[in-house]
């Protein structure tokens, strides 16, 4: 009966938690990308060191027989994969709900050309596209885990499959520091003493994170369709 | 600076509810531009001059009540303080604030707006024991600094560019907007209210309240009274998380 | 026919009407506010420097009370003022700006220890006492003996406005916004409510109420450059002049700020001369030490334009494409103080001037900025002519500031003339019921109908636009700071002729709904009359008082003058008012007429005065125990209602 009287249900914390169960997925998707670039990019050195760092993912120095356990990249992607899902979920929340809210929000960015809000677009619609891209990548993966130069450079340059990537590339990598920038803001890390200097400096900071991230991306993804065009 | 004497192209939406059959329209007045002349000088000798039914509203004319903010070429700012030599083309184009009841013209019902947020976070000082104080007496004391920290958020005045500047708002009719933010962490910081943490989170505790803020900081960036909106969400929203 | 039922029926949503209608909802009657506009916008948010109350907790204002209060605001007016009104109000201005603390406002406070101050261009370092730390602090305002006005930063009004109308949310007053008052229903000598017309659908409502509120703030816009907002058009004193009945008082008492920024007359608080700010001339000469040695910057208000304007005559202006102006220099203050406590300035230098006063010369000139004229009242806030009907804040003529106000003492009179007149105006609603005939109210409404239909029927005549730029074309050049008989004929003659004009304006915009041009066309008339009243009142006025200042007549004259004017408009078809005057009367003062001290006294005093002088050395004398209070009582009694009628606590000092 109490539930009719109106003022006696709190308001509940799920909310609560659900913003910071995103942030939460966010930061740490966000960070595993930088460790995952940094993983492919080992590709720019060469297929050795490639094949090097992708048999330690798959602790092959602690298998006698040196083949290691693919099923380890199994599980990761099936953690990262988890995460994924639960960030998208809860990302969708927030995504225009309606075509009229869609058609207000185009109209409002288009005029106010403001910075956060245009960024916030770009997440927005990256976000949507990784639903898809990202999805896909990770389904490729989590069923071909041998992870290789040859079986990667096969993927990438096979079934043109080079632009899905550099898509992909783009997309997470706009998506991810564009997040990581709306952490600090949003949960006011970073601020010091001044808040509107730090948000300059921060933006600066997003701006070059996007822009190195891109570019070794592609450095190795060029890496590995050249390694491809050898096979 | 001021160009003497050169012409200024405004670009007016016209429309005007209440009127039927009526729509929206842009319409142009030329003008000749004056030296030190302001959107609000303009626009009164448009009305003057060309055209007697165009609506908009100013009151103080001086930046300081919040009556006059409109979109002006793209972006939400007090028109009576904004100088027409700051376009260097010559063109100005005005459009009332979205997000509000279009009066008519450019003039928009943000009262009403205002007034029901003003009663949906209760801003007003919370202290059941207010109505026993004695007058006579010595008042409570305060810090010097937290007073400084409150005026700081009581500048606001209500003008609703934060309303119009937020895509969230724009889109999710219920969500508070910043300018209710900022009233609530204004009473939060304030010693004489006595609202707990978990009272506010009532108010605010939701997709339409701080969890629904997604950081676009239009608000921030637009707001002409510079008020710390950043700094100030963030603070409710950490403090909105920490109720248990 | 729409008509509204409420027992208590505030016009205005500034500070001083929503602390009536707080008066009266608190007591448990319907109250229902209008406004122009959201009550937020009121032109009492513009406020910056402060409101004055005894509160003495600044070092500074050491030995500060309401006797010290009330001899500022006394000779403030030049003796113009009511001096029972001055008493309640002083007596009751420290409770109110403490319930204003309850409610809110976030003054600015006492902090202990040494701080660095500007007085008198010099920097002075001042030790404020452990025991006033976090109190409400003060700041030097001109004309007052302490540090007695209480602030927060720049933004005094602002703040005392949101928290006032804060609480009439919480009280859950209704504020019907833009909703304009345009007439006044009054049938037997009692005011029954208002003809208001909805600024949005163009729809005229019949309020009726027990009684009605006039709190619609000054009427600055008859003038052409005004510190005012521009909605401050008089128009609530006008409808209480066009029932013929309800008098105004003292419309030709207007005064000039000497800071409004040059050309748009947006004002620089006096907080910036009351924090060290110097005035300037052209060759960068600080003139006011040579006119008034004693407060230089800082004398009243009406003294500082008129030297500013003598000095200018000198030839010592700034010239500039919008006239001769002087300069204000707040460089002294320092970055820090001008960003903390100045900003508001700051912004309009910023904005409206290009400058940054921290560095750079702010013009300025003296501007018209307050009424202290409006509907008359009696010291319960009430009309003497036409029962029901109240006045409270710049629109009432209450008169605790008679022919020049104190910087600081208009908020609060507002919030003071708000809680003791809400008190009134509750009494009022207990007492009394309402009852008005149908045809009564049908034949009010039907007559603003006419009028509009007339206005949107009118096929040629004047342009309404026209008709505003050349009244306050006129109150500008013949009606300003120093006035004479030849330039005030003028006014009248030429204002005269206006009013006969705007009988016949004709409307470009004939939409019946949200029309701005009918707007104007229903308040210009209503605004040449006030015009008139005050160009009138100034022409009859044959002498010097406060701000209004007869070149022609420069002395202040008690013999025959210390009188207030009242204006009647008896007859719609009239073009001049009746003006009558009320005698005030020195034997029950408890401050006699004496000099103001600025210049030379020339004074022409009453023969009372001596009489009046001697009788209260006689009560001082044989009353050697009595503390002030029973001095003050023995002096001049006063009523006040129960509520208010404590003594003040202060820091040191107890209720002493
Ligand atoms: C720039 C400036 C700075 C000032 N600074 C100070 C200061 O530092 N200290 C100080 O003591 N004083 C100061 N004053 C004076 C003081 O601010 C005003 O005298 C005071 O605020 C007036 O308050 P009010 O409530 O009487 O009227 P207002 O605040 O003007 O309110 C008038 C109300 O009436 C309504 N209204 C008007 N006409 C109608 C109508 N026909 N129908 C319905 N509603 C109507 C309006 O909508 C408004 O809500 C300053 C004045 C100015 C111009
Ligand atoms: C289906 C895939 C994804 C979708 C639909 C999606 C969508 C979104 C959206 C809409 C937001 C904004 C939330 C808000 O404004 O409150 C967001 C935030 C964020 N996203 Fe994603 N995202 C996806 C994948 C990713 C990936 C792969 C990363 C890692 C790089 C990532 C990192 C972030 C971060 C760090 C944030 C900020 C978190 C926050 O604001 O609380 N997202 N995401
Ligand atoms: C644990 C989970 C993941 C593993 C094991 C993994 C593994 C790999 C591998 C091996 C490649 C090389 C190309 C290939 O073999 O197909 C690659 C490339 C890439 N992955 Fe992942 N990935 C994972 C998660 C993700 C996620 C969540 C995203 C973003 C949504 C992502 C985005 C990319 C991109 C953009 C590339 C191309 C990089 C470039 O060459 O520039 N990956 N990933
Ligand atoms: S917070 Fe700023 S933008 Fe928003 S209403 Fe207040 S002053 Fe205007
Ligand atoms: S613009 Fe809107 S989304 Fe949040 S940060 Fe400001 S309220
Ligand atoms: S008119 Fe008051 S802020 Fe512009």
């Amino acid at each position: 009966m109490e539930s009719l009287l109106k003022d006696t249900v709190k308001n509940s914390r799920i909310p609560a938690r659900l913003d910071f169960l995103q942030s939460g997925t966010g930061l740490i998707l966000g960070l595993f990308m930088w460790v995952h670039m940094f993983l492919i990019c080992s590709v720019i050195f060469g297929k050795e060191m490639f094949n090097l760092v992708a048999g330690m993912m798959e602790a092959k120095f602690l298998s006698s027989s040196g083949h290691g356990w693919p099923i380890l990249v199994v599980f990761a992607v099936a953690g990262v994969s988890a995460v994924f899902v639960v960030h998208a979920a809860l990302a969708i929340r927030k995504f225009p709900h309606n075509w009229k809210q869609y058609k207000i929000l185009r109209q409002h960015v288009k005029m106010m050309n403001h910075k956060d809000t245009n960024m916030w677009f770009i997440q927005f619609i990256t976000g949507f596209a990784m639903f898809f891209l990202g999805s896909m990548h990770l389904i490729i993966i989590m069923t071909n885990p041998e992870i290789n130069s040859i079986a990667s450079a096969g993927r990438v340059n096979g079934n043109v499959m080079w632009p899905f990537y550099a898509l992909l590339l783009i997309c997470v990598e706009l998506h991810g520091t564009i997040g990581l920038y709306r952490l600090c803001v949003k949960w006011g890390w970073f601020i010091g003493k001044d808040a509107k200097k730090s948000r300059k400096r921060l933006q600066l900071l997003k701006q070059a994170l996007s822009v190195f991230f891109i570019v070794v991306g592609f450095w190795a993804l060029t890496a590995f369709y050249m390694i491809g065009r050898q096979i | 600076m001021e160009q003497e004497g050169r012409k200024l192209t405004i670009q007016i939406l016209r429309f005007n509810p209440q009127l039927e059959g009526d729509t929206p329209r842009m319409v142009s007045y030329e003008i000749t531009e004056a030296p030190g002349m302001t959107i609000f000088i303009a626009l009164n000798e448009i009305r003057e001059k060309h055209d007697s039914s165009v609506q908009f509203d100013f009151i103080c004319r001086a930046g300081i009540c919040g009556s006059c903010a409109m979109i002006i070429n793209g972006t939400p700012d007090l028109a009576c303080r904004t100088l027409t030599s700051k376009f260097k083309d010559g063109q100005i184009k005005l459009l009332p604030l979205p997000g509000f009841k279009l009066i008519g013209d450019l003039s928009v019902d943000s009262g009403t707006f205002m007034r029901h947020m003003n009663e949906r976070i209760e801003g007003w000082i919370h202290d059941i024991k207010a109505d026993e104080v004695d007058f006579n007496k010595l008042e409570e004391r305060m810090d010097p600094d937290v007073a400084e920290e409150i005026y700081e958020l009581e500048r606001c005045v209500e003008c609703g560019c934060c309303i119009s500047a937020c895509a969230t708002k724009r889109m999710k009719d219920g969500f508070l907007g910043a300018v209710g933010f900022m009233k609530l962490a204004r009473y939060a910081l304030d010693p004489r209210d006595k609202r707990s943490d978990s009272d506010f989170y009532e108010i605010v505790g939701d997709d339409n309240g701080v969890f629904g803020c997604m950081s676009l900081l239009g608000c921030e960036d637009y707001c002409p009274k510079d008020l710390p909106h950043q700094t100030q969400i963030a603070y409710l929203r950490r403090k909105m998380l920490s109720v248990k | 026919m729409k008509v509204i039922y409420t027992d208590s029926l505030v016009i205005g949503g500034g500070l001083a009407g929503l602390r009536v209608a707080i008066a009266s909802k608190k007591r448990g009657f319907d109250t229902i506010v209008l406004s122009l506009m959201p009550a937020k916008r009121s032109h009492s948010a513009a406020a910056q420097g402060g409101m004055q109350a005894s509160l003495g907790a600044s070092v500074k204002g050491d030995g500060d009370d309401e006797n010290v209060h009330f001899e500022d605001t006394i000779k403030g007016s030049d003796w113009g003022a009511d001096q029972d009104v001055a008493r309640m109000f002083v007596n009751t201005a420290p409770k109110a700006i403490r319930e204003l603390s309850s409610w809110g406002v976030p003054w600015s406070r006492v902090r202990k220890g040494d701080r660095q101050v500007v007085i008198n261009a010099e920097k002075v370092t001042i030790t404020e006492k452990d025991e006033a730390h976090g109190l409400i602090t003060a700041r030097d305002f001109g004309g007052t003996k302490k540090w007695r006005t209480c602030y927060t930063s720049d933004g005094t009004g602002h703040t005392m406005l949101y928290a006032v109308d804060n609480k009439a949310i919480e009280l859950d007053i209704p504020v019907h916004e833009r909703k304009e008052a345009i007439a006044l229903i009054h049938d037997d000598g009692a005011c029954k409510g208002a003809i208001v017309r909805d600024l949005v659908t163009g729809e005229l409502i019949a309020y009726v109420s027990k009684t009605t509120t006039v709190a619609t703030g000054g009427y600055g816009r008859i003038y052409s450059v005004s510190t005012n907002a521009i909605i401050c058009e008089g128009i609530g004193a006008a409808i209480a002049l066009e029932t013929g009945v309800a008098p105004l008082g003292n419309m030709e008492a207007v005064q000039f700020h000497p800071t409004a920024i040059v050309p748009v007359g947006i004002l620089t608080t006096e907080g910036c001369r009351g924090d060290g700010g110097l005035l300037l001339d052209k060759d960068g000469y600080r003139f006011m030490p040579d006119y008034e040695p004693d407060k230089k910057e800082l004398a009243s208000r009406d003294v500082v334009s008129r030297r500013m304007t003598e000095h200018m005559r000198k030839g010592k202006g700034s010239p500039s494409r919008y006239g001769d102006h002087l300069w204000l220099d707040i460089r002294l203050l320092g970055k820090e103080h001008i960003n903390k406590n100045l900003r508001e300035v700051k912004e309009i230098c910023e904005y409206f001037l290009g400058i940054d006063p921290v560095n750079e010369l702010i013009p300025v000139r003296p501007t018209q900025h307050y009424s202290m004229g409006g509907v008359r009242t009696k010291s319960n806030g009430e009309s003497p002519e036409l029962r029901g009907l109240f006045s409270v804040g710049e629109a009432a003529c209450w008169d605790m500031h008679g022919f020049n106000r104190l910087g600081g003492n208009s908020v609060a009179e507002t919030v003071v003339a708000g809680m003791i007149v809400g008190e009134y105006v509750a009494d009022y609603c207990e007492n009394t019921s309402v009852n008005i005939e149908t045809s009564v109210l049908e034949k009010f409404l039907k007559k603003e109908e006419d009028k509009i239909t007339e206005l949107l029927e009118r096929e040629t005549g004047e342009n309404v636009f026209e008709l505003k730029e050349a009244m306050q074309e006129t109150m500008m050049t013949n009606v300003g700071i120093f006035r004479n008989g030849d330039d005030l004929q003028t006014a009248v003659d030429t204002l005269k002729d206006l009013l006969k004009r705007s009988k016949n304006i004709c409307l470009k915009n004939k939409i019946r709904s949200s029309n701005p041009e009918l707007v104007e066309a229903i308040r210009v008339p209503k605004m040449i009359k006030l015009a008139i009243t005050v160009a009138y009142g100034a022409l009859l006025r044959t002498e010097s008082r406060g701000a209004h200042s007869r070149e022609d007549f420069p002395e202040r004259n008690d013999k025959e003058w210390l009188k207030r004017t009242l204006t009647y408009w008896r007859n719609e078809s009239d073009d001049l008012p009746e003006v009558k005057y009320e005698d005030l009367d020195i034997m029950k003062m408890e401050m006699p007429p004496a000099s103001r001290g600025y210049g030379v006294d020339n004074t022409i005093h009453h023969p009372d005065t001596e009489k009046r002088v001697a009788e209260v050395e006689e009560i001082l004398k044989a009353n050697p125990d009595a503390d002030r209070h029973e001095i003050q009582n023995l002096l001049m009694p006063i009523e006040i209602p129960e509520k208010f009628r404590g003594q003040n606590e202060r820091v040191g000092r107890g209720f002493k």
